[in-house]
């Protein structure tokens, strides 16, 4: 019981496979609820597969997927997030012309509640929520050092920028799980500082369990309190950073020798 | 005002009316039609047999139009919405050409010689109440997050799933919605025209509203009343130069496309609003140039 | 019985000539997942430029052949250059593709209208009307060579597409064109080639269907039938493409012959609504997961 409540997320015997390939086999890995957990590997180890898999972007093979003890495996990926797991894209995906406000505005949508009607005749229940919601978007927008930039069209930010607008507005969603997808991606060491800080500031401000895809070595081992390795879809390690950096598989997968037994 | 403007502005409110629908399918959540005429032919046949075969007031058959219309559209999207890529606009394509070859064959209703008799209801001031009931509607409807969640499915459809949005349900709102102002827009047709005919509706006629849409500018309302207002009054005007109308049409499309293509007012609305935040944006980004130099 | 198989042969007839219009379409789209709606007024001035070699240039029928094929690859290719390279190089989202092949689409049947006018032109006659006798069968003269000549231009593709190392990239690159850019196939080169390749074979389906029936500016039914073939078959598949063709050739002439000829042209949208609700990637097609 209290094991249940302990974890956020518990993934189990998670398969995915694309025709006749396995991108993910077999994993099994639980989020602490408050926890930062990392997930590494080599490129097309299976990273992003997971992260597309938990979010419902694509359909498990085999497997369970559990949130906050319900199963959410095959759930359609907008109840996943209404249910309170959201994410970053790898390849940022924000709503490209709209502004900075606006994309953040959109995602604020669950906390209202008015109907179609209500807003077609401007009811009062609709003029209401809707004025919460632009503060709710503008608050989220001072939280992340945005404000100033509001009116700016998303793909006319700076690349950091965009990465920092896409978690606001995965925060916009009130979620208790974020997943990032190699949020530090094309940042330099100044970015990358910084937007460490802000994982573990919103992390602690929004109550939030954070699973981090991340090739910056350093940031998930001063990250992350434990960290998952894959390799060619199959979980290699698991332990706290210093257990990973002397686990010598790890090392072995990262230095490109051969495929340990039981990969392909 | 001279009858024959008169009929023009009427004309004019009646594609607008179909623009306008089409404006939230294609502009405003980024789906692609290819059969509006389709639900305008629903609409002119539905209105056609209220008022002219059943003697009921306009006002029932404008609203049985609209309402056929989306019991069309509801079926094809729950269909065809949940598919990937084209199969939307295979789906709207095979529709229109489908019910027009079934319009030809009912003898019923005419078949393909049409039907001559219908009640002339349509008038200056009907056309103009539901043209700007048709805009308000439809200015409240996307500025609400109903209307913000349709711009997100255009804009990036993942991401509006992520963001909690049922992108399914969210465009098949988009599709019905839009096949009413066509139904409507058809009732009204047939009604102004007296005398409808399947041909009327056919595969160019989907293609032609689509066009006025991309003219006036994906995701603006004013741009779509401009685009329906010009484009229905500069053909009237040139006469002349009627055949090289489509021409012009399908070249200027290419171009729109590879060269600005969010249309005139892409994004942009003629309102006190709406130009605040076309400055805004534009400061800002002056503002971001600025920064960005040492 | 006899009057079975006879209906056959004319649908395989019709259906050949389907296969070699909804290749395009499926060729293009394997490529670049998108409908080429284009396609349907290259195969229309196609039928014209047969027409006009034939009766203005005064060319022997396969000069003519050669004439239309080779100008319809050109007005491919060219249509590519212009109406999607652009958004191509912009990485622009589908939706931009399928309008601007619309306009070209509009653009191409207007200019023929505007210029050469609405009517109807019939081709000389090169073969002869009475048909030939086979096994108690009749079977035009001008239905065989169609036959013949359109499993011949397919197995010509086929064997493109097997066998060269064009052929071979382009399989490449309908499997995951980003892939193949960064193995190192030129994608500009691949997309030209599959435009001319499909323009090719819509010269030669628009001059027999210039023959066959007449040439008319708006043949988009026809084109758009061929399109709902390449659907059926599964969007992207050639083999896909032409069975779909075979399909669809056969049970409108059975239609056409067993029930009412008005309805020949709606069966095309009946098989369309099945496949979209039973089997969207149609017989074999396959179901893609998008990458994410
Ligand atoms: N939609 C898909 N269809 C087919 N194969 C896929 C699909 N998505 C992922 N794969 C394959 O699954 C494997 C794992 O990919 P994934 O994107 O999860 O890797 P990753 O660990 O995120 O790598 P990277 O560090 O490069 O982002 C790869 O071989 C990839 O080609
Ligand atoms: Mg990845």
């Amino acid at each position: 019981m209290s094991q249940e409540n302990e974890n956020i997320l518990e993934v189990q015997g998670l398969t995915k496979r694309f025709g006749g390939l396995a991108a993910v086999s077999e994993v099994d890995f639980k989020v602490r609820k408050g926890g930062i957990i990392g997930l590494i590997g080599p490129n097309g180890a299976g990273k992003t597969t997971i992260f597309n898999l938990v979010t419902g972007v694509y359909k498990v093979s085999e497997g369970t997927v559990n949130f906050e003890g319900k199963s959410i495996t095959d759930l359609e990926p907008y109840s996943i997030a209404d249910m309170g797991v959201t994410r970053t894209f790898q390849n940022i995906r924000l709503f490209k012309n709209l502004s900075v406000f606006d994309n953040v505005f959109t995602a604020c949508h669950l906390s209202a509640t008015y109907s179609l009607p209500e807003a077609i005749l401007r009811l009062p229940r609709f003029r209401r929520e809707e004025k919460l919601l632009k503060e709710k978007a503008q608050g989220l927008l001072e939280i992340v050092g945005l404000q100033d930039r509001a009116d700016v069209v998303a793909s006319n930010l700076p690349y950091g920028l965009q990465r920092r607008l896409e978690i606001v507005r995965a925060l916009a969603l009130d979620p208790r799980l974020l997943l990032l997808d190699e949020p530090a991606a094309g940042m330099n060491p100044d970015e990358t500082e910084q937007l460490m800080r802000l994982i573990a500031d919103v992390r602690d401000r929004f109550k939030l369990s954070v699973l981090v895809i991340e090739h910056h070595m350093d940031l998930v081992m001063r990250l992350c309190e434990r960290i998952v390795v894959l390799n060619f879809g199959i979980k290699l390690a698991e332990g706290s950073p210093d257990d990973i950096r002397g686990d010598a598989r790890v090392v072995e997968a990262y230095l490109g020798a051969p495929a340990p037994a039981g990969g392909k | 005002m001279d009858s024959y403007i008169q009929g023009i502005f009427m004309l004019a409110g009646i594609n607008l009316m179909a623009v306008l629908g089409l404006s939230l399918l294609t502009g405003f959540t980024g789906l692609f039609s290819f059969g509006h005429a389709g639900f305008m032919a629903i609409g002119a046949y539905t209105a056609a047999i209220m008022t002219s075969m059943l003697k009921l007031p306009f006002i029932v058959g404008i609203v049985a139009a609209g309402f056929t219309a989306a019991i069309f559209a509801y079926l094809i999207g729950r269909m065809t919405l949940k598919l990937k890529g084209d199969y939307f606009c295979i789906a709207t394509l095979g529709f229109g050409e489908a019910i027009r070859l079934i319009l030809d064959n009912f003898q019923g209703l005419g078949g393909s010689r049409g039907w001559p008799g219908v009640p002339a209801h349509t008038s200056m001031l009907n056309i103009f109440i539901a043209v700007v009931i048709g805009v308000l509607f439809l200015s409240n409807l996307v500025r609400s997050r109903h209307g913000r969640n349709l711009i997100a499915v255009r804009e990036e459809e993942l991401a509006a799933q992520i963001a909690g949005i049922n992108v399914v349900r969210y465009k098949t709102l988009a599709l019905v919605v839009s096949a009413i102002y066509a139904g409507v827009a058809g009732a009204f047709l047939a009604h102004y025209m007296t005398f409808i005919q399947p041909k009327m509706f056919s595969l160019i006629k989907s293609t032609e509203l689509t066009i006025i849409v991309i003219f006036g500018g994906l995701g603006s309302i004013s741009g779509s009343v401009l685009g329906a207002v010009v484009l229905t009054f500069l053909p009237e005007l040139l006469r002349a130069v009627d055949k090289w109308r489509l021409v012009a049409y399908g070249a200027a499309v290419i171009l729109i496309m590879i060269s600005r293509p969010r249309g005139l007012m892409g994004g942009m609305e003629l309102t006190p609003n709406g130009i605040k935040k076309i400055i805004a944006e534009r400061k800002a980004k002056k503002a971001a140039a600025q920064r960005s130099e040492p | 019985m006899t009057q079975f198989f006879q209906q056959v042969v004319n649908g395989l007839s019709i259906g050949s000539v389907y296969a070699l219009m909804a290749v395009g379409y499926s060729l293009v789209y394997s490529i670049m997942n998108f409908s080429n709606f284009a396609h349907g007024g290259v195969i229309m001035l196609g039928a014209y430029f047969g027409f006009y070699a034939m009766t203005l240039l005064k060319l022997p029928f396969l000069a003519s052949f050669a004439v239309a094929a080779l100008g319809t690859a050109l007005l491919a290719v060219a249509i590519e250059r212009i109406a999607y390279r652009p958004l191509r190089m912009r990485k622009a989202p589908f939706l931009y593709f399928i309008i601007s092949a619309m306009g070209a689409s509009i653009f191409l049947e207007n200019i023929v209208i505007a210029t050469i006018g609405p009517t109807f032109r019939t081709y000389p006659e090169v073969f002869a009307r009475t048909p030939l006798s086979l096994w108690g069968l009749s079977i035009g003269r001008l239905d065989l060579i169609m036959f013949g000549v359109s499993a011949l231009c397919l197995s010509g593709l086929v064997a493109f597409i097997e066998l060269t190392r064009t052929g071979k990239a382009i399989r490449a690159a309908s499997y995951n064109i980003k892939a193949a850019a960064l193995m190192g196939v030129n994608t500009d080169r691949v997309v030209t080639t599959v435009f001319a390749l499909g323009g090719l074979l819509a010269g030669v389906a628009g001059v027999f269907f210039g023959m066959k029936y007449t040439v008319y500016p708006q043949i988009g039914v026809i084109t758009l039938k061929s399109f709902i073939a390449a659907v059926f078959g599964g969007l992207g598949s050639l083999p896909g493409a032409v069975l779909g063709s075979v399909i669809l050739g056969t049970l409108e002439t059975f239609v056409a012959g067993y029930l009412s000829s008005q309805f020949r042209d709606l069966i095309a949208f009946v098989i369309l609504i099945g496949v979209l609700v039973f089997k969207p990637s149609g017989i074999m097609g396959k179901p893609t997961e998008d990458k994410a």
